[in-house]
């Protein structure tokens, strides 16, 4: 399947969702992000292994990082705003950079959106900055509020992650 | 200065120092980790014949892997001829390995199968006997309820024998039925914190959850409504290990028999009929008649384990999960952090389900607890690199006196083998240190 060309208003909806659920995240208005999801969302981000060329699979099976419904989420984002979330208290200045984006329309109606993610991670002032590059896959959902994150699939670059927790979404 | 450390730390007083010093990483790596048993993998992680994953001690890469036999073969990653690593995937199946640079090929045992030119560059058999040859084995190899360790001594005394009162621990958490456990991940990740902490906090530190993992509490993700109810646990040392417990409800709650108990933490009839058939008496009575179900543990040096049974949705459904853990040290300031999702491998799949949401929500690199916990860790472990950590020894006596007694006898009542105290103390960390001390202090060998 070929993507929606760059013109598509749908490619346009799909991209500036993106880029404005980025937004919120760096302005770490969790509350406005957990309005973007749809109440069924699924949020997956598989182990990434290192394995043989022809292995066939380079995810681990039965075990990711994040495999989060709604509830789930909610809990994240609920702890995040009490007063004793310590690893996010300082918090951490984030940058989501969002590219290569790719539209598809699904046959149902929803868009598949593929993008590429690099989060900017800074902690304190005498620590080295995270960098954390994954792909992802989106499924997003039209809905009377507009379009809203279905699923999404979280395929991180590395095997080993280089930062010291997943207190931040992606 | 390895004298006066652990003289120090002998009283229960630490150079804060130890937590970020190359000289004191470089004792571990020679001293500990060279001889020591050291967790690597499950043999559930491995279940079919060529099945292999690789892992480290430190800086020695190991091939797991089950041979065509199906025993399970520990194989150091370097080629006999020239070094190169044979096995460069972490996992997959094979049965063989080629190494890259001229193509030495092992079989998935272990022994030399070939190399090219064998007549024509060896003067073959004669010159280079294949036989007999090869990949080096871990020096000391040995496996409790499938899980697989090595030691780097090849005198090191049997695994069981150095296990000794803690694998009547380690059941609760790798043997609730004749099926064993089963891993899967591991999640990895790598932080900025000396290896020791958190071996440390798992072995006792039940005086850090009312308030690091206070957030966990507020949000209503834990059973436990205090976080408080922490000091009514007991806290046990036993052989090399050291853990937690929670205090289960009481006589008369309606939970008080084994049964009750385990329902109480959210396990399903079927997999308490199993639990009760698989464990001892004395396993059973330290739930049903101690009253104590077992939460956080360590056993030397870095293999830590965990039992907790959040509340997994809106209904407030409680589901426990079991994590396995290890501190991988990198260097003395950073830690591979390798995290295992555990479960019964014939629980409900539905159990299995529910459990994998408990401990993601709770445990491992986005887990709600865990993500508190590291960043403590990181923080210590900054401090603990400059000049003034140099002047300071933490206090580590929590549950002593000042002439060294424990501030209340030993629990009398606790159905598990070794020495138990309820509420707050830093007895498991003190024995862990204690091992820690016995292993750098001891030069020969």
């Amino acid at each position: 399947m070929r993507p929606l060309p760059y013109s598509d208003p749908a490619h346009l909806a799909a991209h500036q969702f993106l880029v404005e659920e980025a937004a919120l995240l760096d302005a770490a208005d969790y509350a406005g992000w957990l309005d973007l999801l749809c109440e069924d969302i699924r949020y997956l981000m598989p182990v990434r292994v290192t394995t043989a060329r022809g292995a066939g699979f380079d995810t681990l099976a039965g075990m990711g990082h994040f495999d989060e419904d709604m509830y789930a989420l909610r809990k994240r984002v609920q702890r995040l705003a009490t007063e004793h979330a310590w690893t996010e208290d300082p918090p951490s200045r984030t940058r989501h950079f969002v590219t290569n984006v790719r539209t598809f329309r699904e046959d149902g109606g929803d868009l598949r959106v593929e993008s590429a993610l690099l989060l900017f991670r800074s902690r304190g002032d005498t620590r080295e900055a995270d960098l954390i590059s994954a792909g992802r896959t989106d499924v997003l959902r039209a809905t009377a509020d507009g379009l809203k994150l279905a699923r999404r699939e979280i395929i991180v670059d590395e095997s080993v992650l280089r930062t010291q927790n997943l207190a931040v979404f992606l | 200065m390895i004298k006066q450390v652990v003289s120090q730390v002998r009283q229960g007083m630490i150079p804060a120092h130890v937590y970020a010093d190359p000289e004191i990483f470089a004792l571990e790596r020679d001293r500990l980790f060279a001889r020591s048993w050291v967790f690597l993998a499950h043999e559930s992680e491995i279940p079919d014949p060529g099945d292999y994953v690789v892992r480290r001690v430190l800086a020695d890469s190991f091939i797991v892997i089950r041979d065509e036999s199906g025993a399970v073969r520990v194989l150091f990653n370097m080629c006999l001829h020239r070094g190169m690593q044979v096995c460069r995937a972490e996992m997959g199946n094979a049965s063989h390995f080629r190494c890259p640079y001229h193509a030495w090929t092992y079989r998935n045992d272990g022994r030399l199968a070939g190399l090219p030119f064998h007549e024509e560059a060896y003067g073959g058999e004669d010159g280079f006997a294949r036989r007999g040859q090869s990949l080096l084995p871990a020096p000391s190899m040995g496996t409790c309820n499938g899980l697989i360790f090595i030691s780097g001594d090849p005198g090191a005394p049997p695994l069981r024998d150095y296990l000794g009162d803690f694998a009547f621990y380690l059941d609760f958490y790798t043997r609730q039925s004749p099926a064993g456990v089963e891993l899967r991940g591991p999640q990895r990740w790598r932080i900025r914190a000396n290896w020791k902490i958190g071996a440390e906090n798992f072995a006792g530190d039940s005086y850090h959850t009312p308030h690091t993992h206070a957030s966990v509490v507020d949000i209503g993700l834990f059973r436990e409504p205090k976080a408080s109810k922490r000091k009514e646990g007991a806290l046990y040392v036993a052989g090399p290990g050291a853990g937690t417990t929670y205090k289960l409800p009481p006589a008369g709650s309606g939970h008080s028999d084994f049964a009750g108990q385990m329902r109480y933490v959210g396990y399903p009839d079927a997999m308490i009929t199993a639990m009760a058939d698989t464990w001892s008496d004395r396993q059973r009575a330290l739930v049903a008649d101690s009253g104590f179900m077992v939460s956080a543990a360590t056993l030397f040096p870095n293999l830590s384990l965990v039992h907790n049974w959040p509340q997994i949705d809106e209904a407030g459904t409680v589901v426990p999960f079991i994590s396995l853990r290890q501190w991988q040290p990198v260097s003395e300031r950073e830690t591979e952090v390798l995290s295992w999702f555990a479960v019964d491998a014939a629980a409900p799949e539905e159990f299995k389900r529910t459990s994998y949401k408990a401990y993601l929500m709770c445990f491992g690199s986005s887990g709600m607890f865990e993500q508190d916990d590291v960043e403590n860790w990181v923080s210590i472990t900054d401090m603990a690199a400059g000049s003034m950590a140099r002047r300071l020894n933490l206090n580590s006596r929590m549950g002593l006196t000042a002439d060294g007694k424990p501030i209340k006898p030993p629990l009398a009542a606790f159905a598990g083998p070794g020495v138990a105290y309820q509420g707050f103390g830093e007895y498991g960390q003190r024995h862990w240190l204690g091992m820690w001390s016995d292993h750098l202090e001891d030069g020969a060998r």
